[in-house]
C-alpha cells in the first residue's frame, strides 16, 4: 500500500470504528428500530469506501455492497455489518504491516509499521465483535 | 369505478391530503360530521375572522330588528331560508339533503327579540345562544346559518382553493345574504359540483370546525343551571327559565369568553399518541389467534385504530367495513390513496390503485382461502394492491400463491404479520422512517422474488 492509500485506510478504519460505537449504542436501546436516511447515507458512503479499499478479495460478503434504505435496515443490523466490515479491514491491515525488533532499554520491544514504508502503526488487534 | 365514502379529490383525480389543505375535504355522498362554531371565528386570532363573526352576529341581530318592523314574515322567511345550508356538506346527513325549520320554529326564534329585553336593546353577541331558548336548535341549525351569513367569503375561498389546488369549478347560481337588504339573493358564482348530485360545493375552512358548539346546552346545563336535586327539570323548562333569566345566560356566556384558550377546532381525525400505540401493540401481541374470547373481534379493533394513526397522514382512512364471503364475515379497512408519498404512486400507477383494501385475519395459518377472498374483493372496485394482516409468516405456499397471482392477473396482495406491525409501531415511535416505509419494504421483498 502506498501512502495514499495508507491515509485513506486509516480515515475509512476510524470512521467505521467511530460508526460501530454510535449504532451500536443505539442498538443497545433499540435494536429492531430502524435507522433514520440521513444517518443511513452517511454509513453507506462510509461503506462504498471501504468496498474500494477492501476490494473482493477482503470484502465480508461478495453480495452486500451498502444498505438498501428501502429495505428498512435496524440498528442491529448496522451493527453487524460494521462490525464484519472492521474485522476485514483488520485482515487487511494486518497483511500490510510488519514490525522491526530494537532494544529499548532492557527489553526487546516491537515496533510496528506499514510495510515498506516509516508509517508507525498498532499491533495487530482482535477486533472486538 | 366507484370507491368506497368518494371525496372531491377522489373523484377528480387529485393528489391531496387532508392534512395539506386548509379545508375539510368534502365527501360526494354523506355529509362530514363536523360543524361550523361561530365561537371559533369570535376567539381567533384572526382579524378577518373575527370580522367575520361581527357579520354573523350583525346580520343575525338585522334579521331580528326586521322582525320587530313591520317586515315580520320576510324575517321569518329569510331565517327559514339562513337555517339549511346544503352546499356546505357538514352534519349527520347520509343524503346531503336537509330540511329547513319550520315557519313556527323560525317565529319563536326571533320573538326572542320581543321577549327578552336585553336582546331587545343590544342583539345577541353570539347569536348560539338561541339554543338556550328555543327547543330544536342544535349544532346542525347554528352552524348551517353561520355558513349562509358568511357564504360570500365562502365562495372566495372555495375558488381561491379551487384555483390553487385546480378543482374544477362551473358557474352556479346559489343565494347569498344581502347586508344591505337583510335578506337572500341570487348570485351567479363559479363553484365545484358533485358530481353524483350537481349540487354546487362550498369548501369550508377546517379552523372552524367542531364536533359540538363551545357555547352548548348540554354544558350549560351541566355547568350553570342550578338543579334541584328532588326533580330534575325537564329541557323545555329549563328553556323557559332561561327565557326569563337571560342574565344567568349571559353570565355563562362571559365564562366561556374568558375559558376561550380552551376552544380548539376538531380534526376530522387525530392519531393516537405514541403510548397508545404501543399500548395497543401489545394487547395485539397477548391476543391467542382464533375466535376464542372474541380475540378476533379485540384483534380487529385494536389493529383499526392501530393501523389508522400509524399510516396518517399519507393513508387518509376512508371507512372500516364488514362484508360476506363464502358465508365468512370479513372486516376490512378501507384508506384513500392520496398519492402522497413516493410509493402510493407507484401503487397507483402499477396496480391502478384508488384505495387500499387492508383485511384483518387473526388465524394462526394463513389460507389459500383468504388470499382469494380479498383477491375477488380487489377485482370489482379497488384496483389491484391489496394488504392482508394476520399474526404469523404465512406457509410458503400461500407465498408462492400471492406470485401466482402476481403472475397471472398481476394482483399484487402483501401479506403483514405481527412482527411487521411491531417493526411500525418501533418507527412511528422514534420517527426515524414512516411506517409506510415497512410496506414498501415488504412489496420490495415480495416484488424481489417474482419470476422477471
Amino acid at each position: 500500500m502506498n501512502i495514499g492509500e495508507i491515509e485513506n485506510f486509516e480515515k475509512v478504519f476510524f470512521q467505521l470504528q467511530g460508526l460501530h460505537t454510535e449504532i451500536g449504542l443505539l442498538s443497545k436501546g433499540k435494536p429492531n428500530d430502524a435507522l433514520n436516511k440521513f444517518k443511513l447515507k452517511l454509513i453507506n458512503q462510509v461503506l462504498a469506501d471501504a468496498n474500494k479499499i477492501l476490494g473482493e478479495r477482503y470484502k465480508p460478503f461478495p453480495d452486500f455492497y451498502i444498505f438498501d434504505e428501502d429495505e428498512l435496515p435496524t440498528n442491529s443490523d448496522v451493527t453487524f455489518i460494521i462490525s464484519q466490515y472492521l474485522g476485514c479491514m483488520e485482515n487487511l491491515r494486518v497483511d500490510n504491516i510488519e514490525y522491526n525488533r530494537q532494544w529499548m532499554g532492557k527489553k526487546n520491544a516491537a515496533t510496528w509499521y506499514w510495510k515498506d514504508t516509516e508509517i508507525i502503526t498498532h499491533p495487530p488487534l482482535n477486533i472486538k465483535k | 369505478m366507484a370507491i368506497i365514502r368518494p371525496r372531491l379529490n377522489d373523484f377528480f383525480e387529485l393528489p391531496f391530503t387532508q392534512e395539506e389543505v386548509s379545508f375539510a375535504i368534502p365527501f360526494l355522498d354523506e355529509d362530514i360530521p363536523l360543524y361550523i362554531d361561530p365561537f371559533l371565528l369570535w376567539k381567533s386570532p384572526s382579524q378577518q375572522d373575527y370580522s367575520l363573526h361581527k357579520s354573523v352576529v350583525d346580520s343575525f341581530n338585522s334579521i331580528g330588528k326586521q322582525f320587530l318592523s313591520s317586515k315580520e314574515g320576510d324575517s321569518i322567511n329569510t331565517l327559514i331560508f339562513a337555517s339549511e345550508c346544503d352546499e356546505i356538506g357538514l352534519g349527520d346527513s347520509k343524503t346531503k339533503t336537509g330540511k329547513r325549520i319550520g315557519e313556527s320554529l323560525a317565529h319563536e326564534i326571533l320573538k326572542l327579540f320581543k321577549d327578552i329585553p336585553q336582546i331587545r336593546e343590544s342583539g345577541f353577541i353570539h347569536f348560539e345562544e338561541i339554543q338556550f331558548f328555543v327547543n330544536n336548535m342544535g349544532r346542525d341549525r347554528i352552524s348551517d346559518i353561520t355558513a349562509n351569513l358568511v357564504k360570500s367569503f365562502l365562495i372566495d375561498f372555495t375558488i381561491d382553493q379551487c384555483i390553487k389546488l385546480g378543482i374544477p369549478n362551473e358557474p352556479a347560481n346559489v343565494k347569498v345574504f344581502d347586508h344591505r337588504t337583510h335578506s337572500f339573493r341570487d348570485e351567479e358564482v363559479t363553484l365545484p359540483r358533485n358530481p353524483y348530485s350537481k349540487q354546487p360545493i362550498i369548501l369550508v375552512p377546517k379552523r372552524w370546525l367542531r364536533h359540538i358548539p363551545y357555547i352548548n346546552f348540554e354544558d350549560y346545563y351541566d355547568k350553570q343551571f342550578v338543579k334541584d336535586t328532588d326533580k330534575l327539570p325537564s329541557r323545555v323548562e329549563v328553556l323557559d327559565f332561561n327565557r326569563q333569566n337571560y342574565d344567568i345566560v349571559q353570565a355563562y356566556v362571559q365564562v366561556k369568553e374568558r375559558q376561550q384558550a380552551d376552544c380548539k377546532n376538531d380534526l376530522l381525525f387525530s392519531q393516537i399518541p405514541v403510548k397508545s400505540a404501543k399500548g395497543k401493540l401489545n394487547t395485539i401481541l397477548k391476543l391467542p389467534t382464533g375466535k376464542t374470547d372474541n380475540a378476533d373481534r379485540k384483534y380487529e379493533d385494536n389493529l383499526s385504530q392501530l393501523l389508522a394513526s400509524l399510516l396518517y397522514p399519507h393513508f387518509d382512512f376512508a371507512k372500516e367495513q364488514s362484508r360476506t364471503d363464502s358465508g365468512t364475515l370479513i372486516r376490512d379497512l378501507i384508506f384513500y390513496n392520496n398519492r402522497s408519498y413516493p410509493f402510493l404512486k407507484d401503487i397507483y400507477d402499477e396496480y391502478n390503485c384508488r384505495q387500499i383494501v387492508v383485511e384483518m385475519k387473526n388465524v394462526a395459518k394463513l389460507e389459500r382461502e383468504h388470499i382469494n377472498q380479498l383477491y375477488r374483493y380487489l377485482g370489482e372496485q379497488f384496483g389491484r394492491f391489496g394488504i392482508i394482516f394476520t399474526r404469523n409468516n404465512p406457509p410458503k405456499n400461500i407465498i408462492q400463491n400471492t406470485i401466482d397471482l402476481w403472475s397471472s392477473k398481476r394482483n399484487c396482495i402483501l401479506i403483514l404479520t405481527d412482527e411487521d406491525l411491531a417493526f411500525m409501531c418501533e418507527v412511528f415511535e422514534s420517527k426515524n422512517r414512516n411506517p409506510i416505509d415497512v410496506i414498501k419494504s415488504k412489496y420490495i421483498k415480495f416484488t424481489q422474488v417474482l419470476p422477471s
